[in-house]
């Protein structure tokens, strides 16, 4: 733990004043304003719409976030050497994977911290302005969708680790994980949709049955946390989906953090 | 020299850049439009598509089909929507509500319009069915499905039973359920539907679409004047008049009304009040 | 001290498969308290044998150790000081933010970081520059600042690899002094050059390697008792091994 600090620390800060965060936030920033202007153009459920500008922006600018400041913090270290100040200290490649994990969930939370602020603020100026459509507006579960945001970002990055662990430049790293991020966001759709083609009058092969499974188990099921409609709409969550659903992320993540390791520890840096 | 020339290139070039822009602008409009076809992506790949943003793309959507209604007021032929147009704007409102079955705009905007102008009354109950069904504490869409079945479609029936339904839902309007039964009554359908349209105004905040109905309000409610002049005038000469003009004529009204959709009324053969514009 | 023992490194170059040796069997022992001098032209394996002491590449046989211990093991770690080649250190982090994560990472406490950071950004003249973020630093204050981080927790093992790159001569000065403190503390020094006269300053013992062979590992004093200037010792390694390597 004493060594995994300081990885954290520097990750974190290197992220945090990193240019590019800069760029994502006013570009939330101005999101979060059209809020406003959009909410105008609703007749009815005001609200919910609202919503789900907010934590659209909020679960959009976290994937920007772990596309192009969280890989490039990894991918760094590897193509311009800054891997060696770490790993000529007395730290192991998964202390090294582990601590720069840290850091960079630590990025993630205070990223989305600060946009939470802006999103709640913008929720509460349009509930403002239109008080009488907010019919089922619930503080609670929009919260609730932020955490749910954050997990599946943090499971994402865990994921750029893994292939950071394994490819040799960082845009082979994006791309993999832009893939994974659009397979995790459809594959429960394309699996449900697949088993029962018969609905939507088309055929499906046997094989692609058999790949959509097979990718339903490898591929992280990030419309898991995707409980942004609920939110809008004041749907009720129980309890043991938000158990199950944030168990789901912790298991994916750790699997991922340690299948990374494993394979960063054979790898060189010549 | 160099200095100058930039900022003179800049001056030159800015005119120019706005008065090609609204060239191409103006052509951009006059772009087919995918003419007589009404083809939306089906809903379920829309929403894998959507991602995780099925919400937004949901709202996007609506907006889309609102912004595409709203420029139809500028037109000058008629009919103002075209057939395939009306198809699209149902399509469209049924994906919004495919990504988002919640979402109650889409639902309200099909029934305001689609059903009135656009002649889709059957496809429009389809999409209330589905939102009633999403939204179980919501009245006013199996209201708006009585509404449809009793006025559009003349199927007391079904309509009693959506309006049942509606009156259980919380905060329904009392007057749903005394509605349901009055249904059973034939020959009152001008004025149940009088009642309907005003329970549906009560809830509508919108300016344009609170225009909307008050406008048909104030039709219905003209036609309802001359269904009863028409019934008086029955009692008193033992015959139904066979124009309106007869019953000004023998001082039954005073005048006609005129019709808010700027047509005429008159008498059909089988004795009801209609009106040229056919309400549109 | 330090222990290097048959060891060998082959790399495959690109996708064609191309094989390239990068070191031959090389064996190598370096006493406590030695300032060992490893020289070669360009390309010569020097690079890869330190990253192979520091466990950033492993070897395909033979294995290293630095004060008895596997360099496999990253405790060993704990007392060495590395200097890479063409240092670069994180854009965002200032000087000090650098040694902090230096000592922490190695073990020390905030006060203890606290007085080594300001002797050493001392030391390299980065004292006035200590609170700015490196990607505002020159390439000299860089190498600067990476010999800091090398000796932030005052290593017993200092491996600096071409630690005069970059610098001018007031560096250099800096950087030679620095060598020489160690020296006097008894530290064990292992550093690569490619330029003789540093090597002939400060250094007790030299290796020549020439295309991952190591030629010749002699005192330096003895070498040159031989009358001839180390800049011959050295082309002729060099001719002999068949490299036509300009210096």
């Amino acid at each position: 733990m004493t060594v995994l600090w300081p990885i954290a620390v520097i990750t974190f800060k290197e992220g945090i004043r990193n240019r590019a965060i800069y760029g994502i936030s006013i570009f939330a920033l101005l999101l979060l304003g059209a809020n406003l202007l959009i909410s105008s153009m609703i007749m009815q459920e005001v609200g919910k719409v609202a919503v789900d500008m907010a934590l659209s922006t909020i679960s959009f600018t976290g994937l920007l976030l772990v596309l192009f400041v969280g890989i490039n913090l990894m991918a760094k270290d590897l193509d311009k050497k800054t891997i060696y100040m770490v790993l000529s200290r007395p730290i192991s490649r998964p202390q090294y994977i582990i601590g720069k994990f840290l850091g960079i969930v630590l990025l993630i939370l205070t990223t989305i911290s600060i946009l939470s602020i802006f999103a709640v603020i913008s929720i509460f100026m349009v509930k403002l302005s239109y008080p009488g459509y907010f019919p089922r507006f619930s503080w609670p579960l929009i919260l609730l969708s932020i955490s749910f945001i954050t997990i599946s970002l943090i499971l994402l990055s865990a994921l750029t680790f893994l292939f950071a662990s394994f490819s040799s430049t960082s845009f082979i790293t994006l791309v993999l994980t832009i893939i994974s991020y659009i397979i995790g966001q459809s594959i429960m759709d394309v699996k449900a949709l697949v088993e029962a083609p018969q609905a939507a009058g088309i055929k499906v092969s046997p094989v692609t049955v058999k790949v959509v499974q097979a990718a339903y188990y490898v591929f992280p099921n990030l419309s898991i946390f995707d409980i942004k409609t609920q939110a809008a709409h004041g749907l009720p969550i129980t309890l043991s989906y938000i158990f199950w659903a944030v168990s789901y992320g912790v298991v994916y993540t750790a699997l991922a953090i340690i299948v990374a390791s494993v394979i960063f520890r054979r790898r060189e840096f010549p | 020299m160099q200095r100058v020339l930039p900022i003179v290139l800049i001056l030159l070039l800015l005119p120019i850049h706005a008065s090609i822009l609204s060239k191409v602008a103006e052509g951009n409009k006059l772009l087919p439009k995918g003419e007589g076809t009404s083809y939306v992506l089906p809903s379920p790949i829309l929403k894998i598509m959507s991602l995780e943003f099925d919400g937004i793309a949901s709202d996007y959507t609506f907006l889309k089909a609102l912004v595409f209604f709203g420029s139809t007021f500028e037109r000058k032929e008629r009919p103002r929507v075209k057939e395939w147009e009306w198809r699209w704007f149902y399509n469209i409102l049924n994906a919004s509500t495919h990504l988002d079955p919640y979402f109650l705009d889409p639902y309200y905007v099909a029934q305001a319009h689609l059903t009135w102008e656009g002649n889709m009354v059957r496809e429009t109950n389809a999409l209330l069915e589905k939102g009633s069904r999403y939204r179980d504490w919501d009245w006013v869409l199996p209201f708006y499905l009585g509404f449809n079945s009793f006025y559009f479609l003349l199927e007391d029936a079904k309509a009693s039973e959506y309006l049942m339904e509606a009156s259980k839902r919380p905060d329904a309007s009392p007057i749903l359920a005394s509605l349901a039964t009055r249904l059973a009554y034939k020959g009152k359908k001008t004025e149940n539907a009088v009642i309907f349209l005003q329970e549906i105004l009560s809830g509508t905040d919108d300016e344009n679409t609170k225009k909307m109905y008050e406008t048909r309000l104030n039709a219905l409610k003209a036609i309802l004047f001359l269904e009863r002049a028409a019934t008086a005038y029955q009692e008193r000469f033992k015959r139904p008049p066979e124009k309106l003009e007869d019953m000004t004529a023998k001082n039954v009204i005073r005048e006609i009304p005129k019709d808010p959709y700027g047509g005429k009324f008159y008498i059909d053969k089988d004795g009801s009040i209609k009106t040229t514009s056919e309400l549109r | 001290m330090i222990k290097i023992e048959g060891i060998s490194k082959e790399f495959k170059e690109g996708i064609g498969s191309k094989r390239v040796m990068a070191l031959k069997d090389l064996t190598l022992d370096i006493h406590k308290g030695e300032v060992f001098g490893f020289l070669g032209p360009n390309g010569a394996g020097k690079s890869t044998a330190i990253k192979i002491l520091i466990n950033l590449i492993s070897p395909d046989a033979g294995r290293a150790s630095i004060m008895g211990k596997d360099v496999m093991d990253k405790d060993t770690r704990r007392h060495v000081g590395y200097l890479p080649e063409n240092p670069y250190f994180y854009d965002y982090l200032t000087a000090e933010e650098l040694l902090w994560f230096g000592g922490r990472a190695s073990g020390l406490s905030n006060k203890v970081i606290k007085e080594r950071t300001d002797d050493l950004l001392n030391k390299v003249n980065l004292q006035v520059a200590r609170k700015r973020q490196l990607r505002t630093y020159s390439k000299g204050m860089v190498q600067r600042a990476g010999i800091a981080l090398a000796l932030v927790h005052d290593p017993d093992v200092v491996i600096l690899d071409e630690p005069m790159s970059g610098l001018d001569p007031i560096g250099r000065k800096m950087v030679g002094d620095i060598m020489m403190e160690l020296k006097a503390q008894s530290k064990t020094i292992f550093f690569s050059s490619h330029i003789l006269t540093d090597i002939e300053r400060f250094c007790d013992r030299v290796g020549i390697i020439v295309s991952g062979k190591l030629r010749l590992v002699d005192r330096l004093d003895s070498l040159l008792s031989g009358a001839a200037a180390l800049e011959n010792i050295f082309l002729k390694e060099v001719e002999k091994a068949g490299g036509g390597v300009e210096i």
